[in-house]
């Protein structure tokens, strides 16, 4: 169980994130919409701490995280609750994906090599790049990449996994086969904090859907409530072009 | 045929000189060690600004590139023994300057150098490294002397490596000032020869050869491990390896 409370973020004189309070159970998956620029990636970056935030409180699991002054050892503490999968990627270019997958378990959570190996595997072939263990990030597709980034994350068994925009940067070809790799992950039991446009999958996988707008949740259901009997007109303007698609284009 | 330039004597007295090559490779690589390991002490300092010492770290910086080597020997050379005097003087010791061998002035000539110029490229080596995989390692909940040894070194010391190379073989060609501190090395070796045979120009000309011959012999090595660091464009197949590869 996470809890955050009243997370809030400035930058200079913007607010960024405006009081922010969410409760997300075991095994949910949260998917955060919204338009560029309303606080989706920051609201992530800041549970993690990548961002420092005003204010903002994050429990995990009984234990307290005050985001806004966090001692070293906190912050260390509360990475190793959390784990995030990037837009970029973001994989460590001189190692192998099998490395990759292995470096937080060795170097974080102390694991000896062949623990951290089987796991790595064990996690590599969830994702279906057993075969590519051995490939440098350079030397696979993005698709690829990203799937070894969500084996990277999952490999360190985190409280909640964090999800942000992860096929932003994706042709639509290889789109599909890192969704379904959140998919599986989902349905494994993962928790999961995900920002997306890819709206159809949002509507599939997620057990609760949040629109942001201007760093407030404004919107807060089940995909169907939210997608289909948005309350707010902020959200209404939103989804219609994404709703536009299942009328037809003309009436004769 | 005159016996104007002497080639024979070229080859024949390169036994000779090379008994002091182990001087020049150990003044090199004593040099550079202790160069890198500073340079990047001071690139560290200076990219985390910290209070007093980035700003005089910088002035030293500049004041040993604005200085010529041999300069900085001398400097070195007079200026440590007058330090030790007023050591001496103010703390009733009586440490000898004759009993330091000549090898330590040159030594701390060269390492500080070398530091000053190593700082810089390894400042842009670090800074170069990309933000991304920072962050990913922090998310990873490394800490920041974990993020910095997994990720940041690895990533600079690629990008670096050129440049340490290039310095590096100054460097070693840069060891000929050494006997302004009357330390022989191979150039003061050379003199030497070259005072009982006045045969000058011969002895220059096996020094170039030498010298030539120890750049080439870095070059290959330092090429050798750059090619080792880089990650190729395609995978590399290992034939008959047995791995893990089936899904």
């Amino acid at each position: 169980m996470i809890e955050i409370n009243h997370l809030s973020m400035k930058f200079q004189h913007n607010t960024i994130l405006d009081d922010i309070n969410l409760t997300v159970a075991k095994g949910d998956v949260v998917a955060i919409i919204g338009s560029s620029g309303a606080g989706k990636s920051t609201l992530l970056r800041c549970l993690n701490r990548l961002e420092q935030p005003e204010h903002g409180e994050l429990r995990i699991n009984g234990q307290s995280f005050d985001l806004a002054r966090l001692t070293r050892r906190e912050l260390v503490r509360l990475r190793q609750q959390t784990a995030m999968v990037f837009q970029q990627f973001s994989l460590f270019q001189q190692k192998t994906a099998l490395e990759n997958v292995m470096e937080g378990l060795l170097v974080v959570k102390k694991y000896s090599r062949a623990r951290a190996k089987e796991i790595a595997l064990a996690q590599l072939r969830k994702v279906g790049m057993l075969a590519r263990a051995d490939y440098y990030p350079k030397q696979l597709s993005g698709g690829q990449q990203q799937r070894v980034g969500i084996a990277r994350a999952l490999a360190m068994a985190p409280q909640v996994l964090l999800l942000d925009e992860p096929t932003s940067a994706l042709d639509p070809e290889l789109v599909t086969e890192v969704l379904d790799v959140i998919k599986q992950a989902a349905q494994e039991g993962n928790t999961m904090l995900l920002v997306s446009h890819e709206m159809d999958f949002v509507r599939q996988v997620a057990t609760r859907v949040l629109f942001l707008e201007q760093g407030k949740i404004i919107e807060n259901g089940t995909a169907q409530q939210v997608f289909d009997n948005p309350v707010h007109e902020r959200t209404k303007a939103f989804l219609a072009r994404y709703n536009r698609r299942f009328e037809p284009e003309y009436v004769i | 045929m005159p016996n104007i330039f002497d080639i024979k004597l070229v080859f024949t007295q390169i036994p000779a000189l090379l008994e002091y090559l182990p001087v020049t490779l150990a003044i090199t690589l004593f040099s550079m060690i202790i160069g890198v390991v500073l340079g990047f002490l001071i690139a560290l300092i200076r990219i985390k600004k910290v209070t007093g010492l980035s700003a005089s770290l910088a002035v030293f910086v500049s004041f040993i590139r604005g200085t010529p080597l041999i300069v900085q020997l001398y400097l070195s050379y007079y200026g440590v023994p007058i330090l030790l005097k007023y050591y001496n003087y103010y703390n009733d010791t009586e440490y000898n300057v004759n009993n330091i061998p000549a090898l330590v002035f040159v030594l701390l000539a060269f390492s500080l150098n070398e530091a000053a110029y190593n700082s810089e490229s390894l400042r842009a080596a670090m800074l170069s490294v990309d933000k991304k995989q920072i962050e990913a390692a922090q998310s990873l909940g490394m800490t920041p002397l974990q993020v910095l040894y997994r990720v940041q070194i690895p990533e600079a010391f690629i990008v670096a490596l050129p440049t340490l190379g290039n310095t590096l073989i100054s460097l070693m060609k840069g060891t000929s000032l050494a006997f302004v501190c009357s330390v022989i090395e191979l150039t003061a070796r050379g003199k030497i020869l070259a005072s009982g045979s006045y045969r000058y120009f011969e002895v220059y000309v096996s020094l170039a050869l030498i010298y030539w011959g120890l750049t080439i012999v870095t070059e290959v090595m330092l090429k050798f491990i750059e090619n080792r660091l880089s990650v190729p464009d395609a995978p590399i197949k290992k034939v008959g390896a047995v791995s893990h590869d089936r899904n």
